[in-house]
């Protein structure tokens, strides 16, 4: 079986999911922390959502090995489900509103 | 196991050129991956809709759940989630002993987050909380949370739990049958990245459901 993952040849093959553990614990801290900071709240839900990309990106990346395989399998995964995501939200918020407003009369 | 059958198991992709470079096991589980994930991307859009549409106020998650209690339950899921992917090197390596003991590392994990998740519902049950709203003298009564609270907090995590609770399947039948010696690297790879999907989607739940501001 091929190794994509380049575990062969390194002196702790092991250490690279740790490394990775410990900055997204350090991230899921600074998240928790962030709302003390009494930032506006737009401020703070671009930096929670920056900070939620960055650690799925780590998940997806190292723990799940996108980063050591072809460039297209991440593609198909992060467009298949983000853009997906991203036009289902946009459709649906202008139908929320609506939905809000008509309730609020 | 038999030439025919491993000879199956490692096949593969035999039409040309590897549309991704990886195995059509690997291609497969990235494609169900995809499709799962597509299932929680509709569950959150839901779950954003109902709150933007409600007209009472949506309650500060502070107010209503521990938040240090469910950083503890991601703690336990990173946590589970590194010793998977020690698991996938090890048994890479060809260290079938290491490889086992960091998947049942990993489903000790899993259980603790479940049990945490069976203790957080309890609770949220015990202050009221319905499917379809909160009842009127308990705490959520009192507190005025919308109806569309209670039960987007019970699909989202609902579905993520059980999730979880198959992953946790997955794993023990790929603990034992590694042990035993019949379950090829591959497969441990196949029942990772399935842990790792979970560890994934809860990113998205913390900080969609749990962190975002009302």
């Amino acid at each position: 079986m091929t190794t994509t993952s380049g575990d062969h040849g390194q002196a702790n093959p092991y250490k690279i999911y740790w490394v990775t553990w410990a900055i997204l614990l350090v991230i899921t801290v600074c998240m928790l922390l962030a709302e003390k900071l009494h930032m506006p709240p737009w401020v703070l839900i671009v930096f929670l959502l920056a900070f939620m990309m960055v650690k799925a990106t780590m998940i997806g990346g190292t723990f799940m090995h996108l980063r050591f395989e072809k460039a297209n399998l991440g593609v198909m995964v992060a467009c298949g489900i983000l853009v997906t995501s991203l036009i289902l939200f946009t459709y649906i918020t202008p139908e929320a509103w609506s939905v809000f407003a008509k309730t609020a009369r | 196991m038999t030439d025919a059958h491993t000879a199956t198991m490692e096949a593969h992709w035999g039409g040309g050129a590897a549309p991704f470079g990886a195995s059509w096991q690997k291609t497969m589980m990235w494609i169900f991956i995809v499709t799962d994930g597509l299932l929680f991307s509709g569950l959150l859009c839901g779950y954003g809709f109902l709150r933007m549409a409600s007209r009472t106020p949506w309650p500060a998650t502070p107010e209503v759940f521990s938040i240090p209690f469910i950083a503890l339950m991601t703690f336990i899921l990173i946590t589970s989630s590194a010793f998977m992917a020690s698991a996938v090197t090890a048994s890479r390596l060809g260290d079938r002993k290491k490889a086992v003991l960091n998947i049942w590392l990993t489903i000790i994990g899993g259980a603790m987050f479940l049990g945490c998740q069976a203790y957080e519902w309890s609770h949220f049950i015990h202050d009221g909380a319905r499917l379809t709203g909160a009842l009127q003298g308990t705490k959520l009564g009192q507190l005025g949370v919308p109806v569309q609270f209670p039960a987007s907090f019970f699909l989202l995590t609902g579905f993520h739990g059980s999730h979880v609770f198959s992953g946790l399947v997955i794993l023990t039948i790929t603990a034992i049958r590694s042990g035993m010696g019949k379950t090829p690297p591959q497969g441990i790879e196949m029942a990772g990245l399935y842990w790792h999907f979970v560890d994934l989607v809860w990113v998205f739940i913390f900080t969609l459901f749990y962190l975002l501001p009302s």
